[in-house]
């Protein structure tokens, strides 16, 4: 092996790409859930309207079918496209990785995704235009497949933190890669997070029916607010299952540094939710809008972005099926696919003889380049998960050295823990000595002029401005 | 470091599912309808402006900018769903280009999300504000969308060309052997073709309003004039921009670099003589034959189109020895089963049903009450849901279990 198919690096000082693709991904998810758990809603609301013969309950399935054509159908079909793309800058062999293996899954969900947004469209603009049994039909058919949508997604995203086991390295096959361990467990989760968001977002809708009679209100609040108990207590519920479906390393970044920061807010968004459903279906006019939006706000944000964090982050190393480390380095042979594990040939011959997008210059280390060199290398090895300036919100290396100038101690890490792969939650990352000794001598060199100098951060953004 | 060489160590080594031939045809059919809904987007979107701004109270004019504003919001949700699919086979067979030229303007990359999220927001407060005695300058939020469209379309077109320029990539990435980790800037347009590809939003736009005239012909809500109005300006608009749209197809043919030997190749002039044909039919026959055949003869024109573009695409790659037909194929039958299937169950019968129930519904004034045939056809949706969903699971759960218990 002479070349290692890597791709060139892009790096967003400060927050890396990995927040770039938070960001984008809890827009996505928290109007992506609420779409799938609306398309319920609506199917249960109107089987009602239909069986009782309560067409006034239209209304409100035809002002909450509007509010989605923006927030889901814009914004959360946007985003939905945004996350590949965040995935693709930040990992794109991690990326190229998931697409061989599922392109057919995914080319699946398209179909369902295509039909689903023709089928909003139906569903809003045909209410009282086509016959009442007709639209029910279309309702459920909708409903059906915005929830196939779910399904597809779910299994790809699942195998990014593991298989489960050792068929999928075996065999190659998508059925085992997609029907991985906690395929289930992760449907259950997000099943019932989408008909809490569903009962979260339709009570905002509900708040801004004012126009509409009281009995109309009442009656949506007491359907939606039920369903959003229940499909909490399923979230809970699978939520504990997932976590006996995880793998080692996902346990111990959860216990290490996950729970400590992230559980007292999920316990409060559990209360909150609860407390805020139960209080709706116990006094439904009090829902107003200034009730409705800051708790969607508040379960959206403070609820959606932990825990989209946690999977993320509980994955590391790896990005996807535990063979691919964030650093776009293939970790293990998966003999199944023909996939060769590239961490020995790397400690043998090195990034700079392998990347085929080293400046040459800089494929030897020198004196005069041995900083910019580790700066590069850095960035390759370990900017998928960190940030490169001292002080930068995004795990920053430098300040991990708790601003170390030491090189020798920076590069003991690197040829202790690091090459032996001895942190469960980092990559094992084994490079000859050269090329250690250049990530040490930047990361020292970006603490020293920390030291030296004014502001960390202002030093370190001009640094980066113009090493950038 | 030979490029080539770079080409094919970047490939993903897991190999791909099926024959590189099934996803390069996927690629190429699927793109038609995602650049047809693209042009009938961008065409509706600027008449829709156009109109805002030339009507007076009352006329077919307004009514005019109304309904293109409609059709815009529409087209955009549905380009941006049909343009998934041939991005997703175009990462199939030619993922080293593809990732990229997405890396080296990853922040564009970024900002296509946002500008279009902004834009098509935009346009959606035009939208909800475009009604009868509309104020001018509402006008703004349209001309914002369908600008920021238009920038979107740039992004996509400047990702696509640098895809096919892999000599240049190092160039891009380390200037003067200094890396440039930032993505933040567009490497290369080619203006041509750009121009040449957003120049067709006219001629689907006039084939648009010919199908649309013939489309309502049958609702007395619409008077004829208004109908007769949208056919004579469709009519019009159509045979100019095909001819507008083929002298920049000129410019695109003579742009190629020599050693493609793509200036002369018959699949490009094809194409401007299917552009011409065109014109010549519909300024012939436009206006006797049904609306709609024009607009199919339309997708034909795309379909050469895009076939040229994969045409080009491949003479670009040959000096780099990249063929998509020596890509290491895992065959996996069972998730290639499950999309066909899909496609011809789901998109048939539940995509049929959708769309049968809105052409039809759309066609009738006051409340349509479905026929036999489509009240069948939508209890065939919800049922072929049902058993999808039910096999999911069921297959699902066997293989689970087995994997489960061999652990």
């Amino acid at each position: 092996m002479d070349i290692i198919g890597f791709y060139p690096t892009f790096y967003m000082p400060w927050i890396g790409s990995a927040w770039v693709m938070g960001i984008i991904g809890v827009i996505h998810v928290v109007a992506s859930h609420t779409s799938v758990g609306a398309s319920f809603l609506f199917a249960l609301l109107e089987t009602k309207a239909y069986r009782e013969n309560k067409p006034e309950l239209m209304d409100f399935i035809k002002r909450y079918g509007k509010f989605l054509l923006v927030f889901s159908y814009i914004v959360g079909s946007v985003t939905g496209v945004g996350i590949w793309y965040a995935i693709t800058i930040a990992s794109p062999r991690g990326t190229a990785g998931l697409i061989h293996s599922f392109v057919w899954v995914w080319a699946a969900e398209w179909v369902y995704f295509t039909v689903e947004v023709i089928g909003v469209y139906a569903l809003v603009y045909l209410i009282g235009k086509i016959d009442a049994r007709t639209h029910l039909k279309l309702t459920w058919a909708f409903a059906l497949a915005s929830w196939a949508t779910m399904l597809l997604i779910v299994g790809i995203i699942s195998f990014m933190m593991w298989p489960g086991n050792d068929a999928w390295y075996q065999t190659g096959s998508t059925n085992d890669a997609f029907y991985n361990i906690n395929f289930f467990a992760h449907l259950g989760v997000r099943t019932g997070s989408m008909l809490v968001m569903a009962a979260i977002v339709g009570l905002m809708v509900v708040a801004g029916m004012k126009d509409k009679p009281e009995a109309l209100r009442k009656s949506v609040v007491r359907t939606i607010t039920p369903m959003g108990l229940i499909g909490g207590a399923v979230a809970v519920i699978m939520f504990f299952y997932y976590l006996q479906t995880l793998p080692h390393n996902a346990l111990v970044m959860l216990d290490s540094h996950l729970l400590p920061r992230y559980a007292w807010g999920m316990i409060a968004v559990v209360a909150v939710t609860v407390a805020y459903l139960v209080f709706a279906w116990c006094r439904p006019l009090w829902v107003t809008t200034w009730v409705a939006v800051p708790l969607f706000l508040f379960i959206g944000i403070v609820g959606v972005w932990p825990e989209e964090r946690m999977r993320e982050s509980m994955r590391k190393p790896y990005v996807a099926g535990q063979y691919i480390y964030g650093n776009q380095v293939i970790a293990r042979d998966v003999p199944g696919k023909g996939i060769q594990g590239e961490v020995d040939v790397i400690a043998e011959k090195g990034l700079l003889k392998l990347h085929p997008f080293i400046p040459d210059r800089l494929r030897t280390v020198t004196p005069e380049n041995q900083i910019e060199v580790g700066r590069v290398l850095a960035k390759i090895s370990c900017a998928n998960c960190h940030a490169l300036e001292p002080g930068a919100p995004l795990r920053n290396i430098p300040d991990k050295f708790y601003g170390s100038t030491d090189k020798d101690l920076i590069a003991a890490f690197i040829n202790g823990p690091l090459k032996h792969g001895a942190v469960t939650y980092m990559p094992r990352i084994d490079l000859p000595a050269e090329e250690v000794e250049a990530i040490a001598a930047f990361l020292a060199d970006a603490n020293a002029r920390r030291a030296a100098g004014p502001p960390p951060s202002t030093v370190s953004a001009q640094a980066g401005v113009k090493q950038e | 470091m030979d490029i080539g060489t770079v080409l094919h160590a970047m490939r993903d080594p897991a190999g791909i599912p099926s024959h590189p031939v099934i996803f390069q045809v996927l690629m190429i059919v699927t793109w038609i309808f995602h650049i047809a809904f693209v042009h009938m987007t961008l065409g509706t979107a600027a008449f829709a402006i156009y109109a805002f701004y030339k009507r007076a109270p009352g006329t077919h004019w307004e009514q005019l900018s109304m309904a293109m504003t409609k059709a815009a919001k529409v087209g955009v949700s549905l380009l941006i769903v049909l343009g998934v699919a041939p991005l997703l086979f175009t990462q199939v067979i030619y993922d080293p280009q593809w990732y990229t030229a997405s890396v080296l303007s990853a922040r564009w990359l970024i900002a296509f999300i946002f500008t279009l999220i902004i834009g098509y927001c935009s346009w959606f407060v035009f939208y909800y504000s475009n009604h009868e005695g509309a104020k001018k300058r509402l006008g703004v939020f349209a001309l914002v969308g369908l600008g920021l469209f238009l920038l979107d379309g740039l992004i996509m077109h400047v990702l696509a060309y640098q895809s096919l320029l892999p000599d240049q990539w190092m160039n891009w990435y380390a200037p003067g052997g200094v890396v440039d980790s930032r993505g933040a800037t567009l490497h290369a347009i080619q203006w041509p073709r750009y121009l040449f590809i957003i120049s067709l939003s006219l001629p689907a736009l006039g084939l648009y309003l010919m199908a649309y005239a013939d489309y309502f012909r049958g609702r007395p809500d619409r008077a004829p004039e208004y109908l007769a109005l949208a056919r004579s300006l469709g009519h019009r608009l159509a045979v100019r921009g095909l001819v507008i749209s083929f002298v920049l197809l000129l410019a695109w043919q003579f742009v190629h670099p020599a050693s493609t030997r793509l200036s002369w190749h018959p699949m490009g002039w094809a194409l401007g003589a299917s552009l011409l044909a065109l014109a010549w039919w519909v300024q012939r026959r436009g206006l006797q034959v049904h609306g709609y055949l024009p607009m199919l003869a339309g997708l034909g024109v795309l379909g050469v189109l895009a076939v040229w573009r994969e045409l080009i695409r491949i003479r670009y790659m040959l000096p780099f020895g990249y063929d998509i037909t020596d890509y290491t194929v895992h065959a996996d039958w069972p998730s290639m089963v499950l999309f066909f299937s899909t496609f011809i169950g789901v998109g048939g019968l539940v995509g049929g049903f959708f769309l049968t129930t809105i052409y039809r519904a759309g066609r009738v004034q006051g409340l349509y009450t479905a026929e036999r045939g489509v009240a069948r056809l939508g209890t065939a949706a919800v049922a072929v849901l049902g058993v999808w969903i039910t096999v999911f699971f069921a297959y699902g759960i066997t293989i689970w279990m087995r994997n489960a218990f061999t652990l």
